[in-house]
């Protein structure tokens, strides 16, 4: 708590009662590398668990580059760099030393365009469960189903789990994507645009969903829709141009914020 | 205005019609090649043709070389399609984008284009020939050495399109397996190839057309042979072969045979085309 207070940017416990949750992901002056390009600049942040925190910001600014550290997904791309600390629980998972299969179980990913995979409903869900644990039949069918219910997928799918996953709607698709992360029990979830394609019910069905995941996850989602964020989030975070410039209580950077510069964001003067 | 909107309908009008043009001169030749092959080869489109052997000449048929055919193409395919797949795995999904793969993938290219018949006496001198010393100096020509033959003209379309149709698949795809902590070699041959599968297949059968009408290959590999085999290390017949060799009989009937064996050939592309089509479109589900 002292060092990120020091930082300045943890947000004000009085001004946001939600601040008082422990912290889940400290990041500590977090610098990313695009091919030589400076994309993040000393980033830090203390993200609180259980609790959903969202990161806006016009595009370009490095919103969903900082999502990509979390789970380390950007590592699969040659000629990218990411210096700093992104403490989870204690530990920098950038360190080397810190097990992939690890990172991957605990924080799970939800990408901007719903992705099944080529199988059934089922096999989609049950897939990641399979990699890293072995289950009965019978207990698959439990996970699987509670997944599904989590993502309030399971009444709509139920009778069909052994049809391709291809052949449901985009916000179906984008439910199972979530199921498919949540049936790991991730501690944290990170949801990059989640609903930027899908039309404005199935984003109402996913944002309440991010309500109701939270008490089981902590979340971090990142949106370029104001609305979005000041709808379903605890905390927010402004960036812009590759710096973190503001960092709050939602309620707070969307009422009265500190910066001129996400006062005028919020109020769409750019962006 | 208006001068204007009338010089753009002259243009689309000029330029459709060229399209159109275009297109029929193409399609044209194609209707005229089936319609002749099978106004010449219709008098010996018979029973006999699928029964009988080529050692009878003009009263025999082409049950030999049909079967050689099937045979031959077998191998190279069932030699082709393993290494292939497994290339372009590479290409695609582990050395996309460095020097090594982008080399590869050009000498691949080039390997595309080469003339058959140099894969043909490339077969002959390493594998006719060098068995030639294990049997006393008899000539080992076989169907075997033409499906090698055959395999080394389908290896460069296999490993195209398996490269190829994995690049189509969606990076995000990528991103999604791997953030569940599945580890790459997972990823590639239990998500990747499925959904590349019906592309994959598709370029398979499409390899598999290329080979069927392959004749310059055979000459030296596997040479013919005018009764029924059925052991790939004998000499074989092929219906590319047998099509060249009665072409060049002075006989009619011969001519005939020649021509019917044609057009089974061309049918046989024909109905591989569409059924590569057909794969194509019965699993196109959209990924959007």
């Amino acid at each position: 708590m002292t060092e990120s207070a020091a930082a300045g940017l943890h947000p004000q416990p009085a001004a946001s009662p939600e601040a008082v949750a422990p912290t889940k992901i400290q990041v500590n002056d977090l610098h990313f590398y695009y091919n030589g390009f400076h994309a993040l600049k000393g980033i830090s942040m203390a993200i609180p668990e259980k609790k959903v925190t969202a990161i806006i910001g016009p595009s370009g600014c490095g919103k969903s580059t900082l999502l990509r550290i979390f789970n380390r997904i950007y590592a699969i791309y040659p000629k990218l760099e990411a210096r700093g600390e992104v403490i989870l629980d204690g530990e920098n998972v950038l360190d080397s030393k810190y097990s992939m299969n690890r990172l991957r179980s605990k924080v799970g990913m939800v990408f901007q365009k719903p992705v099944p995979f080529p199988m059934t409903i089922f096999e989609n869900v049950a897939y990641g469960i399979r990699h890293h644990e072995k289950l009965s039949r019978a207990d698959m069918d439990v996970r699987v189903e509670k997944a599904l219910r989590d993502a309030a997928l399971w009444d709509e799918v139920k009778d069909k789990l052994k049809q391709n996953a291809l052949g449901l709607s985009g916000g179906q698709q984008q439910r199972l994507c979530i199921a498919r992360a949540i049936a790991l029990r991730p501690e944290v979830l990170l949801l990059d645009e989640p609903t930027s394609a899908l039309d404005p019910i199935a984003t109402g069905r996913i944002e309440q969903l991010v309500e109701e995941l939270k008490s089981q996850f902590t979340i971090v989602i990142v949106t370029h829709n104001m609305q979005q964020a000041a709808r379903c989030s605890d905390l927010t975070a402004f960036m812009y141009m590759g710096e973190l410039i503001e960092f709050d209580g939602t309620e707070k950077i969307f009422t009265k914020p500190s910066k001129k510069q996400t006062e005028d964001y919020i109020t769409g003067r750019f962006g | 205005m208006n001068t204007l909107y009338l010089r753009r309908r002259i243009t689309n009008w000029v330029a459709l019609s060229l399209s159109v043009l275009a297109t029929l001169i193409g399609l044209g030749f194609l209707a005229w090649i089936l319609f002749e092959t099978l106004r010449q080869g219709i008098s010996a489109l018979d029973l006999k043709l699928f029964t009988k052997i080529t050692a009878y000449g003009s009263d025999g048929g082409l049950a030999n070389a049909m079967v050689g055919s099937l045979i031959i193409n077998f191998i190279g395919i069932a030699i082709a399609t393993p290494i292939g797949v497994l290339a372009g795995t590479w290409l695609a999904e582990y050395a996309n984008r460095t020097k090594l793969g982008e080399t590869i993938r050009f000498l691949n290219d080039i390997l595309l284009s080469a003339p058959s018949i140099v894969m043909g006496l490339f077969v002959y001198t390493i594998v006719v020939l060098p068995s030639t010393t294990l049997t006393n100096g008899n000539t080992t020509f076989s169907g075997f050495a033409g499906g090698v033959a055959l395999a080394l003209i389908a290896l460069p379309v296999i490993v195209r399109t398996t490269d190829e149709m994995l690049r189509l698949v969606p990076s995000t795809l990528r991103e999604a397996a791997l953030s569940l902590g599945v580890p790459q070699w997972k990823l590639t041959l239990q998500i990747l190839i499925r959904a590349a599968r019906s592309g994959i297949i598709t370029g398979v059968l499409l390899a598999l057309a290329r080979i069927s009408g392959e004749t310059a290959p055979l000459l030296f590999t596997a040479f013919g042979n005018n009764f029924m085999v059925f052991s790939p290390m004998s000499k074989m017949a092929s219906l590319p072969q047998i099509i060249y060799q009665y072409a060049n009989d002075p006989g009619d009937a011969m001519h005939a045979l020649a021509w019917a064996g044609a057009f089974v050939v061309t049918m046989f592309v024909l109905l591989l085309s569409l059924a590569s089509r057909l794969v194509l479109s019965r699993n196109k589900v959209s990924h959007d």
